[in-house]
């Protein structure tokens, strides 16, 4: 578990666990039901500060299911959440939902997306100013977006619209983020700038959970995995979680597609 | 107040069954045609989440009627029939083209077709008001209670059938059944996966038209009877109050059936009392029978919500492994 | 000086010339302009043929509108401009997140509300109504909630139920009402469609009143409603309560409805939400500019209808509302400059046009290439071999590319020589081809003979930027996959600068 006690030293590790030290994210006895039908069951989870954190697991076992609980968007049956020690926090989560979630012909430009991070910051009612567009344009190039910013969303790529949502995301300042599927339907060179990303979030001492569909790179990814299938079947470090056993365990008799990853798995386990 | 006249048990409850069954009983019997006919197709329209595509089609049969009878200068069925197969046409059509080439959606396309439609026919009605046999507020909620003053009576041989838009009504409705009765199994796949229709050779395009083509029909024929909104009521009030008792489709169909019948003939008892529109109050009927079929049905009603809400049942899966330490 | 025009121009072929697109659209916006002011004009004479009324009479009523002498007319002008406004106003949120259905069903749901605060007073009391129409309003959606929230039902099928069902108890209420000794004279079935002419002056400072909140909470959270209409589950990442500005929307919505209503009708008030806003939608890309011309649209659109409703008796107000709503949304789905289906055609053309010019433009240059650019000219024989299509197709491209200014016919027009510009383009269209070839043989690893295809697509929408990046990720190569040079632009550009044709190779003759 994460050390509660507070050190002189203000290391960024500790400033990314919140004031009181508590965990970015913990969760306790989740249970979250869709129309009477259990997607997220007994869930137990306590976050650590400052880790790249991938969530696998088989299609419906809930992934997606986890992070919009956690953010308040599907309610919850029994159990909680808790954000840096106090529930329904979610201003501190700097969130990248799903891309199908939006309608992309709504008019607005890249730069009104990206600005939309920074309504946290400003309260009712007041507008975004001038430090609000620098901060926005310093994310959107983060990105390398920046070329766009006015222009509409639909104009965009799939890779595109999604670094639009990762510059939103890291207009928000956040200490904690919730990437949903960031991965999905987009080009290598996005992945690979996204993840670059990622790392980088990371070495300033953020703590990341990211929804991943895509088993063989998720070893490559994070440093930690959830094993998610309704309810959590592991949760490490990558590589002690990734073995082929806990696997099976998670995605059942659906781990068809991993015979190279199973085999490099059970290489890597012979060799030490 | 004045408003609600003294309720006469004799003259609102027993009456109707006898000194008057003449105009009534041809009255209940026309509202239950039109709530059956409409009832029965408009499980289609819940089942294909088209309640909204009926909504539109009941308003811009409208101009259709209107022009028709512009141009044909008469009342005939054939006449009134092609009239709103051509409006029905033509708001497709529109719908279709607007959110295919727009980005407008479908939803705001829907909206804007139908209530421009509405306008025309309104306009041509209230302009040509002499050549066009329409009233504003018939067209809204209709006049059913003139269906017994349609006389002479149809007659076939030396059978006395009825008034006219009775016997059409009833034809109608028997067609519905007829062919929901043909078509069944054609009609369930289509509406649960497209995709597996056409794998096994049914195309749910013909049957998308087609159950639009009969929709346009039901609708104008009920149009008289009940007007242009109501009969969006006839069209989901009885499928829906249905699908809350019972999830057969056998089962779901006899209570459309059912519930058309007890809301015509309640109806007419309520209007007689609140001297009210017929029509009005036969849906208002209807929402009551829906209202009891909400709270009291075993399976979807409110009472079992409430009395069931947070119980779940544990999930059978894989067992948990503890969770290796951080 | 002249040089320096020419490399400007070929750098704007190159980067697609925009004067050429931009034609088609400014024809439309002059079609679109002129075609408003037609309508508006033929408006009042094309009014005399409708109906059975004699031409003196609409004369008369359209002047005694216009010069505002009934305090009735200033009412219902003033009136329907105002509910234009609020209804475009939160129109715009409502086409936004897709709720046109919501509108209708609420709009259809008031009409039982109405009938009460008419029963209260007795009377048709503005402010009775309106609580009344309000509550009503916002009752149906809370059935449409508690019906999607509890049963299987879905959403379409409970706003179908709540709309029909709450229209029929309004409808029983009402005829009830107008069997009532008083009833008769009530102008309460008005309310069905909508009678601008009964717009009173209490009418009136409820319209303005709710008009001036519409415009005030809008502004004052436009950043709120915006996010929550975008990006609902993002809202709540930044601190926006969602359902708070949910209820906001539907109040406001509400009340825009029940103010409408005198005016347009039950019936067809949520034509005047919708139809404005997706007016405006089709014409900016800009959620704020979608506001304030869903407002104007609003505006004309109520304008049109008071004044059309009054030139004949009796006429409803609202079906003409609604109408006046959809020419506005008619033009702007026609000829809108951005999104129009007419825009969007002619754009299409002049691309396909283009990209016919452009490929000709390259096979006069595989012409000269072949022969080592000796000679001048390319014969329109060659240039049909080349293209395998018959000489009289050659000719009409040739002609083209001379329309265009990229190419000049001599010897009776058999012979095709390049202008400077023509030959900088043609260089450029086949430098990106084998640029992008050259790329996905090595970056991308995808075999030779695979490459020509995506490359011929490729080449005529590779942007200047983008090139230059290939450029400096191939390392400035020269040659393509297939061996062939690759054309430097920066050479030829050079030299066509300074004017020392001779230098530059296959650089045809001016005349």
């Amino acid at each position: 578990m994460i050390s509660p006690v507070k050190s002189g030293a203000k290391n960024t590790n500790d400033r990314a666990s919140g004031e009181s030290g508590a965990p970015p994210l913990e969760v306790h006895d989740l249970t979250v039901a869709y129309h009477k039908k259990p997607v997220l069951w007994g869930v137990d989870l306590v976050v650590p500060p400052g880790k790249l954190i991938g969530i696998v697991g088989p299609n419906g076992a809930g992934k997606s299911t986890l992070i919009k609980a956690a953010m308040g968007l599907l309610p919850i049956n029994s159990g909680w959440v808790k954000i840096f020690g106090k529930e329904k926090n979610y201003r501190r989560v700097g969130y990248v939902p799903q891309r199908e979630s939006v309608d992309w012909d709504f008019p607005v430009s890249v730069m009104d997306v990206v600005l939309m991070g920074r309504y946290g910051h400003l309260g009712l009612i007041k507008r975004p100013g001038k430090r609000d567009r620098e901060i926005a344009r310093d994310c959107l190039d983060k990105v390398k977006m920046l070329p766009y910013a006015n222009r509409q969303i639909s104009n965009l790529s799939g890779g595109q619209q999604q670094r639009v949502y990762l510059a939103r995301a890291l207009a928000q300042e956040s200490d904690l983020y919730f990437m949903d599927e960031p991965f999905a339907g987009v080009d290598a060179a996005t992945e690979s700038a996204i993840i670059e990303l990622l790392h980088e979030l990371k070495s300033r001492g953020k703590t990341i959970l990211v929804v991943h569909h895509d088993l063989p790179t998720a070893r490559n990814y994070f440093d930690m995995l959830l094993l998610l299938n309704m309810r959590v079947v592991a949760f490490g470090p990558t590589d002690e979680v990734f073995t082929y056993e806990l696997l099976q365990k998670t995605y059942g008799g659906r781990l068809t597609i991993l015979s190279e990853v199973a085999e490099a798995v059970r290489q890597r386990g012979d060799g030490g | 107040m004045n408003l609600i006249p003294p309720f006469n048990f004799h003259d609102v409850v027993i009456a109707p069954w006898t000194t008057q069954i003449g105009s009534f009983g041809w009255i209940a019997l026309m509202g239950f045609f039109v709530a059956a006919a409409c009832g029965l197709i408009g499980n289609y329209l819940i089942l294909r989440r088209m309640a909204l595509v009926g909504d539109a089609i009941s308003h811009s049969v409208l101009p259709g009627l209107a022009i028709a009878f512009l141009l044909a200068n008469s009342r005939s069925s054939t006449v009134m029939f092609l009239g709103a197969l051509g409006a029905g046409i033509v708001t497709t059509l529109i719908i279709e083209v607007i959110h295919r080439k727009s980005r407008v959606k479908q939803d705001a396309a829907i909206g804007i077709t139908f209530s421009s439609l509405f306008a025309i026919g309104v306009i041509i009605i209230s302009v040509f008001a002499s050549k066009v046999d329409l009233d504003q507020d018939c067209v809204l909620y209709g006049e059913i209670g003139n269906v017994p003053l349609e006389v002479p009576f149809v007659t076939v041989g030396p059978l006395t059938l009825g008034p006219e838009s009775v016997v059409r009504m009833g034809l109608v409705t028997a067609g519905v059944a007829l062919l929901i009765g043909f078509f069944y199994k054609e009609l369930l796949i289509s509406s649960f996966d497209p995709a597996l229709a056409m794998s096994v050779g049914i195309n749910p395009t013909i049957i998308h038209y087609t159950l639009m083509a009969v929709l346009s029909m039901v609708v104008v024929s009920a149009f008289e009877s009940v007007g242009a909104i109501l009969v969006i009521a006839m069209l989901v009030l009885p499928g829906a109050t249905a699908s809350l008792l019972s999830h057969r489709m056998g089962l779901i169909f006899a209570i459309t059936i059912l519930h058309a019948a007890l809301s015509s003939v309640l109806g007419v008892h309520l209007g007689l009392w609140l001297n009210c529109s017929l029509a009005g109050a036969m849906v208002v009927m209807g929402a009551a029978l829906f209202a009891l079929a909400w709270l009291f049905s075993p399976m979807h009603g409110l009472i079992r919500w409430w009395m069931r809400r947070g119980a779940l049942e544990e999930p059978e899966t894989a067992s948990v492994t503890s969770s290796t330490p951080i | 000086m002249e040089d320096k025009v020419s490399l400007r121009r070929t750098t704007r072929y190159l980067d697609e010339a925009p004067s050429r697109r931009s034609s088609s659209a400014s024809i439309c916006v002059h079609l679109w302009i002129s075609l408003f002011l037609l309508l508006s004009s033929v408006g009042t004479s094309h009014a005399a043929r409708i109906g059975d009324l004699g031409e003196t009479k609409i004369l008369e009523q359209a002047i005694r509108f216009f010069t505002f002498q009934d305090p009735s007319v200033r009412y219902a002008l003033v009136g329907s401009m105002l509910l234009g406004i609020s209804c475009g106003l939160l129109g715009s949120f409502i086409v936004v997140r897709k709720m046109a259905l919501v509108g209708d069903a609420l709009s259809h749901a008031v009409l039982p509300g109405v009938a009460i605060g008419f029963l209260w007073n007795m009377s048709k009391d503005p402010v009775a109504i309106f609580i009344g129409a309000t509550i009503a309003g916002l009752l149906g959606t809370v059935v449409v909630h508690a019906i999607k929230q509890t049963t299987h039902l879905k959403e379409d099928t409970a706003l179908g139920l709540v709309l029909a069902v709450f229209f029929a108890i309004g409808i029983c209420l009402l005829t009830m009402i107008q069997r009532l000794p008083t009833g008769n004279k009530s102008g309460i079935d008005k309310f069905l469609f909508g009678q601008a002419a009964a717009i009173g002056a209490n009418d009136l400072k409820l319209m303005a009143l709710v008009t001036v909140l519409s415009v005030v909470v809008v502004y004052v959270f436009y950043k709120e409603f915006l996010v929550t209409s975008f990006d609902s589950g993002f809202a709540r990442a930044v601190n926006v309560p969602v359902q708070l500005f949910h209820y906001a929307l539907m109040l406001l919505v509400a009340f825009a409805v029940v103010i409408a209503l005198q005016a347009v009708g039950v019936v067809l008030v949520s034509a005047m939400l919708i139809t404005p806003a997706a007016a405006a939608y089709l014409l900016t890309d800009r959620m704020h500019r979608m506001l304030w011309l869903a407002s104007l649209f609003g505006l004309i659109a109520g304008a049109a209808g008071a004044f059309f409703s009054f030139l004949g008796p009796n006429l409803p107000t609202g079906p003409f509302m609604v109408l006046g709503a959809t020419s506005v949304f008619t033009l702007a789905f026609v000829l809108g400059p951005k999104h129009g289906v007419l825009t969007r055609w002619l754009r299409q053309r002049s691309r396909s046009s283009r990209t016919k010019r452009e490929n000709t433009l390259k096979s006069i240059y595989h012409v000269l290439e072949a022969r080592d650019f000796k000679g001048d000219g390319v014969s329109l024989r060659e240039l049909a071999e080349r293209r395998r299509e018959t000489v009289e197709e050659a000719n009409l491209q040739a002609a083209q590319l001379a329309k265009h200014d990229l190419a000049t016919l001599h010897e009776e027009g058999n012979v095709i020589f390049l202008t400077p510009i023509g030959f900088q383009l043609a260089a450029a269209i086949v430098r990106n081809h084998r640029i992008w070839e050259l790329y996905l043989t090595n970056q991308a690893q995808i075999a030779s003979d695979h490459v020509h295809e995506d490359a011929e697509k490729i080449e005529h929408v590779l942007g200047e930027e983008v090139v230059r990046e290939l450029e400096r990720k191939l390392g400035y190569a020269t040659t393509d996959p297939h061996g062939r040079a690759i054309p430097n632009l920066d050479e030829i550009r050079r030299a066509a600068a300074s004017g020392s044709h001779d230098t530059l190779v296959g650089y045809g003759k001016r005349p």
